[in-house]
């Protein structure tokens, strides 16, 4: 009985920290290569997850295609507001302004949501969570071998992208070294563009599979975010083994943290561990080169 | 960290002389604001504009003079208000006893998170003091024999009365009395940074925000006044937690979560970090910009953000940047008209 309990826990922690891997893997990347946070990615996940809503509840799509539609809302919605607000303050340089303008976009987000959605919860199902398989006193949905391997899928497919294409191989370049990257005729500002539309779709989609999972509403992306960045920091800050080692993680601690201690407990044990790994390891769990920070 | 905009203020603050008469213009200000605005609902935006004032002054400490990003700041706040309250009410201390114990409980958790701030810089501090926000709003969420959790804690007593030979009892249940006290603090607070930062030490913390090798370089003991900006920042967002709990008279950890943090930020940002005065009409604006607002319903909150998104676009220096490039283009008129 027991063995079966660890063994649940640690399928259902798989499937929640696969979910945060791709939220948090955006994150990563836009510090990569920007060295910038974005509070505002919380918001694309949340409006992935509501474009997907509307999509099936309105257009009477299916699932999946609902997962597809939050993709290209998400990257939709990065090009137009790193076009419009994060480019042209980059251009003026500085830290702090970059990182404000985020959490400015993020307010202004969000509150636009409530004003639209209203603060009461949707239910978002799916016709997945149904069907569930059992195997030796554990069981399984669908939907939960649905989110792992579509988010397998994206983590591998970005990172053959990452090491294999010229684009990604550029991109790895330029966030280990902006300016020169820029001598060898590579043009930085459209690996920007491609960095931070990469990283919101990426947001989105993990909202189109998050929103089963949590309660949607105008702030779910909030509640989510808060862990990306522990995992982001846990992982190393722009270290994408890094990042999925540490969201598989925080995804397996959330669920023994439910099962064994207590749900309210689980932010605060997260929290800790990233308080002790910026103590005493704040280069994160794989080290690396990226040091001026630390 | 290099990106303050605003410059040391010069001009008619550097006499001590004009400071104090500036104080006392501003005092005379306070005084007459409940005469002005008599109606109950204006009154407690006042005293709620104090507060605002009073976190915005302690942020900018840290943030505008010690270079140091901190988004903790709400923490700060909460343990001031839960720690005087549950004194009061629980232990049956009395309420000044708990209001210095608060603020030196929050003075003490700042300092603890400037154990990281020595080893951390930028973002890793910015994140770091997030997480120490999160865990503050998850205990005393989750610490319910303690805090009641999400119930809250009701029916707080106001600070008590002060009795002077000779003139009837000052209650403080009395709405204008509070908003007495607070701003009474509120410029307290300001008097007190603005010695600070004038004296060697603002100067040493100014060292540390522009460059930290050069400041160790002169013999600066970085870490140890780190230490200090973060106690002090932080000791006096406790204190405006512990009037906070007095005004409003209950507590529920969500009025600390990290969202505070963001808020007091903006204040500090809109009005122009790295002057006192910016984060006081900060605080003021974003104070009262909602309640202005109010006709827009929801949609108030959106313009909130818009504001702070528009200002590290167009005014990074906020307000201040704001007022002086105008008296600028003023003077530049009347210089050419002339």
């Amino acid at each position: 009985m027991t063995a079966a309990i660890v063994i649940q826990q640690a399928i259902n922690g798989v499937v929640l920290g696969s979910l945060y891997v791709l939220v948090a893997l955006g994150l990563t990347l836009i510090y990569g290569v920007l060295v910038q946070i974005n509070f505002a990615h919380a918001d694309f996940v949340t409006i992935g997850a509501f474009a997907a809503y509307f999509f099936m509840h309105l257009a009477g799509g299916s699932y999946p295609a609902g997962i597809a539609v939050a993709l290209v809302t998400g990257g939709a919605l990065g090009w137009l507001i790193n076009r419009s607000i994060f480019a042209p303050l980059r251009r003026k340089g500085g830290e702090l302004p970059p990182l404000i303008a985020t959490i400015g976009v993020s307010v202004m987000l969000q509150n636009a949501m409530l004003a639209w959605f209203g603060p009461v919860p949707y239910a978002f199902e799916t016709p997945y969570s149904q069907q569930v398989f059992r195997v030796a006193g554990t069981f399984i949905t669908m939907q939960s071998i649905m989110i792992i391997a579509v988010s397998t899928t994206a983590i591998a497919l970005l990172y053959v992208f990452m090491r294999c294409t010229f684009l990604g191989k550029a991109l790895r370049a330029v966030s280990q070294d902006y300016e020169t990257t820029g001598l060898m005729g590579i043009n930085p500002n459209h690996l920007v563009l491609l960095t931070f539309v990469l990283a919101s779709a990426l947001a989105g989609m993990g909202g189109a599979m998050l929103a089963p999972v949590l309660v949607l509403t105008p702030f779910a992306g909030a509640t989510v975010i808060v862990k990306a960045f522990a995992i982001v920091i846990i992982g190393g800050f722009g270290n994408v083994e890094g990042t999925i080692l540490a969201g598989l993680l925080v995804g397996l601690i959330e669920s023994y943290t439910t099962q064994f201690l207590a749900p309210g407990l689980i932010d605060i044990v997260v929290f800790g561990l990233l308080l002790l790994m910026l103590a005493f390891r704040p280069t994160g769990l794989i080290s690396e080169r990226r040091e001026e920070n630390v | 960290m290099s990106d303050i905009p605003n410059a040391p203020e010069s001009g008619c603050g550097h006499r001590p002389g004009s400071r104090r008469l500036g104080l006392l213009a501003a005092a005379i200000v306070v005084v007459g604001l409940p005469m002005v605005f008599t109606g109950s609902y204006w009154q407690a935006n006042l005293t709620l504009c104090a507060i605002n004032v009073v976190l915005a002054l302690g942020l900018d400490f840290i943030l505008g003079y010690a270079g140091q990003l901190n988004l903790g700041q709400s923490a700060f706040y909460g343990i001031g208000a839960y720690a005087s309250t549950l004194l009061v009410m629980n232990g049956g201390w009395p309420f000044w006893v708990a209001f210095v114990t608060g603020v030196a409980l929050s003075g003490l958790a700042g300092m603890f998170l400037a154990l990281f701030a020595v080893r951390l810089r930028g973002h890793y501090l910015a994140i770091a003091s997030l997480g120490f926000a999160v865990i503050t709003y998850q205990i005393l969420l989750n610490w319910i024999s303690l805090t009641q959790g999400p119930l809250g804690i009701y029916a707080i007593p106001p600070p008590p009365g002060l009795k002077i030979p000779g003139v009837p009892e000052i209650s403080f249940a009395n709405p204008v009395a509070l908003f007495y006290l607070v701003a009474g603090f509120a410029l307290l607070t300001y008097h007190v940074l603005n010695q600070l930062v004038r004296s060697p030490i603002g100067e040493t913390l100014t060292a540390i925000r522009e460059d930290e090798i050069s400041a160790a370089s002169l013999g600066i003991n970085a870490a140890a006044w780190k230490a200090f900006a973060f106690g002090i920042g932080a000791a006096v967002a406790g204190a405006a937690g512990c009037f906070y709990a007095t005004f409003v008279g209950t507590l529920v950890p969500d009025a600390f979560f990290i969202t505070e943090s963001f808020m007091i930020l903006a204040m500090v940002i809109v009005g122009g970090m790295g002057t006192l005065i910016g984060p006081v009409c900060g605080a003021l604006l974003l104070t009262l910009l909602p309640e202005l607002l109010r006709a827009f319903g929801d949609w108030r909150l959106v313009i909130y953000g818009a504001a702070l998104t528009l200002v590290v676009m167009f005014v990074p220096g906020g307000f201040v940047q704001a007022v002086r490039i105008l008296s600028a283009k003023l003077g530049l008129a009347r210089g050419a008209a002339r």
